[in-house]
């Protein structure tokens, strides 16, 4: 029974970050109509760049994050604004082979630029738990959660209250009707595109301290977002973070009692079912 | 080109590649180098009855290529089957695989398909890792040693291979064709074009695309088995993986041409190459940089000629027939 | 005794979300009549076509096709039974040939080299024979109109739904299509007809059904439907003066 209560616990700490990690995903979706293959390498980017400002700078990942964010987010307007925009209105097959091309490039280009090697950060609260009751929380997942629950909050009220936030939305509810209001769908987009792999970038910089990065990190994490984000239903940012709190606790619970490759598979199955039968997702009205 | 043109100048592609083994040391790259040419060209044009034909964008044929080379290879290993007869049985099994994610996932198009048969694939990855007692895991699977037999589908040299592999291209590409200009490629095309269109006029869709996921994922599976035959060892990462079959075949197709007869061939004949040459000349310098190269070219395709090196072809065609 | 109905429609109803598209609409289709179907835009004439071919589901209702219930079946066995429709927003196969288009229509009863040859005939019966090699996306609107009915008519219908096919048509354009169906007719089929243009529908149809508000308002001969007091303030007053 604690066992359980600790896995939930667990859980709800892990899908956090992974909610705030698919929110990106999910806006890009949103605004854009492009599922971005890429995105999971954005969030590699963010973990290199924390890693970085660690290492040079004694910087702590969870204060690089907004830095990670800033520069990510900036890479990915750039990204947008030479590569996307060109096959915004090209057929799927170019939308979704380009953002292929882009992983490749990230990972590889990564892979020259870092080497492959294994990195990780060393923090003072690395290896301390706080007890509460009967369960501990781990310090670093505690925080890592906070900085994500904090930058979701932000995402929320820039959406909600800022006049940029309010036309991104209304471009994604409906985007010929946000340009007949006058709205510049390009800068939108650019806009949603820089935010949704900045705000990946952020949830990769807050994760490493309890994990490592290498170029190849990415892979681990490309299936699980769109999990999250396919569960909530693509483009709904309310719906990533109940899908991220739901697969945290699903790999979670399913830990005690499957090894790891098989909580993975639990989740593809997961996945492919919901894609199946809801594809707008488990909380997505039907349209 | 007009059809006799055409017609011509395939046979004499094919005269060229069938003299070309005389000219090349029989143990050496540059052979091996065409065996894989032609074996991607297969599975590029496997992947082109449903991914060109019905526009269905498979991100995960993977699959049924692992299928196909896990099974011929333990059925030789286990009750001694001929690989011939053990590729029959994968076609078997890649089909009705192909039948079991075709019918959750026909609904969806463009970028949910992609994603949907994406997760497949990766599904067979770690099945075929985890499942260690029949695959043998992550270590992989070596085809046992034999001596040279047609019978078993076992040479040391790689001409024998060459030719298999360059029969299985016409074969495939034979049957794209053959399927193309008859009725399920009408059918195939209505569906592409208008799902509600073509229902309304008879076409029974979810049929249609269900016909053609199964040749697709048969013709992918005994591919499989040829390229077990000819690397005598695979591992469930390289046969069932997303970026070394699944994409890439796809890439290839795309390259050439989506939906043309053509296009896998002429994908194949330029990404090979290319990626064998990256690994020659690239990766010997920095880990990475071929892969950089690779995703780049990618990125210039899609972004210069998103119809595939085929369109040029045509538009070159269409150019001089107007100048003419 | 009078012959049964070909098409048979009761208590039809459909909603979407929050709106009720059409609610309990009951009539019947004679054999080998042209029925008009008007209302107002919104009225539900194209949703109505849609959930009689079976591309919509219908919540609640029957519709029976020769004595055949053919509610909640695919659309294409709706087809092979010998329903099918043309798109108000036309919606032909736009990378393949005109003839192409109408030969996927064929292969329903035919092979394809039988479908071939038997798309062209269609082609001929609606004038297009001379366009049968040009792209379907590269036509022209009242073209396009032609190709779907040409299409449509390649499946060898009992009936067919044909959706605002006149529209955009100029006068010379749309004697043709009523010549045209007026043929039709007499070659045995049954039509029903979706069109905008008043005068015509009046002089070209046999009986006329009212929609409105995804209601049957009112069904009858075009001269009782011309005197029909809800259909007169529903909206005919306004355009239809002589």
């Amino acid at each position: 029974m604690l066992a359980l209560i600790q896995a939930l616990a667990d859980g709800v700490m892990i899908g956090g970050v992974y909610a705030v990690i698919s929110i990106g995903l999910t806006l890009v979706f949103g605004v854009m109509g492009i599922v971005n293959f890429a995105q999971a390498e954005f969030l590699m980017l963010g973990m290199f760049a924390a890693w970085f400002l660690w290492a040079y700078v004694g910087l702590d990942p969870l204060l690089a994050a907004p830095i990670a964010f800033v520069l990510v987010g900036g890479l990915g307007m750039l990204t947008q604004e030479l590569l996307l925009r060109r096959v915004m209105h090209a057929p799927p097959v170019a939308q979704i082979f380009l953002t292929v091309g882009l992983l490749i490039v990230l990972e590889n280009g990564a892979l020259l630029v870092f080497g492959s090697d294994y990195r990780s950060v060393s923090t003072p609260y690395q290896a301390q738990a706080l007890k509460l009751g009967p369960i501990f929380v781990s310090v670093p997942y505690l925080l890592a959660f906070v900085a994500s629950a904090i930058s979701g909050l932000a995402l929320w009220f820039f959406l909600r209250a800022s006049p940029y936030g309010r036309a991104m939305r209304a471009t994604a509810q409906d985007p010929m009707a946000a340009r007949l209001s006058g709205i510049d769908a390009d800068a939108m987009r650019r806009l949603a595109f820089g935010l949704g792999v900045g705000l990946t970038a952020f949830g990769g910089a807050v994760i490493l301290p309890y994990l490592t990065v290498s170029p190849t990190v990415g892979g681990q994490f490309v299936v699980l977002m769109f999990t999250v984000v396919v569960i909530g239903g693509l483009g709904s940012i309310a719906g990533a973070v109940v899908g991220g709190l739901f697969v945290g606790i699903v790999q979670s619970l399913s830990g005690l009692v499957f090894p790891i490759q098989l909580q993975n598979l639990v989740l593809f199955c997961v996945f492919i079912a919901v894609l199946a039968l809801r594809p707008e997702g488990l909380l997505g009205a039907r349209r | 080109m007009t059809r006799p043109t055409k017609l011509a100048a395939a046979a004499l592609a094919l005269l060229a590649a069938l003299c070309l083994p005389l000219g090349l040391d029989h143990q050496g790259y540059a052979i091996r180098v065409a065996t894989l040419v032609f074996l991607f060209g297969a599975m590029a044009q496997s992947w082109n009855v449903v991914g060109g034909l019905a526009n269905q964008m498979s991100l995960g044929h993977a699959a049924f290529f692992g299928i196909g080379a896990y099974t011929s290879t333990l059925l030789l290993i286990h009750a001694g089957l001929s690989p011939w007869l053990g590729m029959l049985a994968g076609g078997v099994l890649g089909g009705l695989a192909a039948a079991l994610i075709s019918l959750p996932t026909m609904r969806l198009s463009g970028h949910y398909f992609a994603l949907a048969t994406l997760a497949f694939g990766e599904v067979m990855r770690v099945v075929a890792n985890s499942w260690a007692g029949l695959t043998g895991g992550p270590v992989g699977l070596s085809v046992p040693f034999a001596p040279d037999s047609l019978a078993l589908f076992n040479f040391k040299s790689t001409v024998p291979h060459y030719y298999i592999a360059l029969a299985a291209l016409c074969l495939v590409t034979a049957i794209f064709v053959w399927i193309r200009n008859s009725a399920l490629g009408y059918r195939l095309r209505a569906v592409r074009e208008n799902v509600d269109a073509a229902e309304v006029v008879g076409v029974d869709t979810a049929r249609t695309k269900l016909v053609a996921a199964v040749i697709s994922g048969v013709l992918m599976a005994m591919t499989g088995t040829l390229y077990a035959q000819l690397n005598f060892f695979f591992d469930p990462d390289t046969v069932f993986g997303a970026a070394p079959i699944s994409i890439r075949v796809a890439l290839i197709a795309i390259v050439g041409g989506v939906g043309t007869a053509i296009g896998p061939i002429v994908g194949a004949l330029v990404i090979i190459p290319l990626e064998e040459a990256a690994n020659l000349f690239l990766s010997s310098q920095v880990a990475g940089l071929s892969g950089f190269a690779y995703g780049l070219i990618l990125i210039a395709v899609i972004l210069v000629q998103p119809h595939g090196l085929a369109a040029i072809g045509r538009r070159f065609q269409r150019k001089s027939k107007g100048a003419s | 005794m009078t012959a049964p109905p070909i098409l048979s429609l009761k208590g039809v109803s459909k909603r979407f979300g929050g709106l009720q598209a059409l609610g309990d609409v009951t009539f019947d289709v004679r054999r080998g009549e042209i029925l008009g179907l008007i209302g107002p835009n919104g009225a539900g004439k194209t949703t109505l076509f849609s959930a009689l071919v079976g591309l919509h589901r219908i919540d609640a209702g029957s519709v029976a096709l020769d004595g055949r219930e053919i509610a909640r079946m695919a659309p294409h066995r709706v087809a092979a039974l010998g329903l099918t429709k043309t798109f108000q927003n036309v919606a032909l196969f736009g990378e393949a040939s005109v003839l192409d288009n109408v030969l996927i229509g064929g292969l329903l009863r035919r092979d394809v080299a039988g479908a071939r040859a038997f798309a062209a005939e269609c082609l001929a019966r609606v004038g297009l024979s001379a366009i049968a090699e040009k792209r379907a996306g590269d036509l022209s609107f009242p073209e396009r109109a032609r190709v779907e009915v040409a299409r449509a008519l390649a499946t060898e219908p009992k009936v067919l739904l044909l959706d605002e096919v006149m529209a955009a048509l100029n006068h010379a354009e749309t004697a043709e299509i009523v010549a045209l169906f007026r043929q039709l007719q007499a070659d045995g089929l049954t039509l029903v007809v979706v069109e905008h243009h008043m005068k015509t529908v009046m002089s070209l149809c046999d009986r006329i059904v009212a929609l409105s508000f995804g209601r049957l308002l009112a069904e009858g001969t075009p001269a009782e439907i011309a005197r029909h007091p809800d259909v007169v303030a529903a909206y005919l007053g306004r355009e239809y003066v002589g």
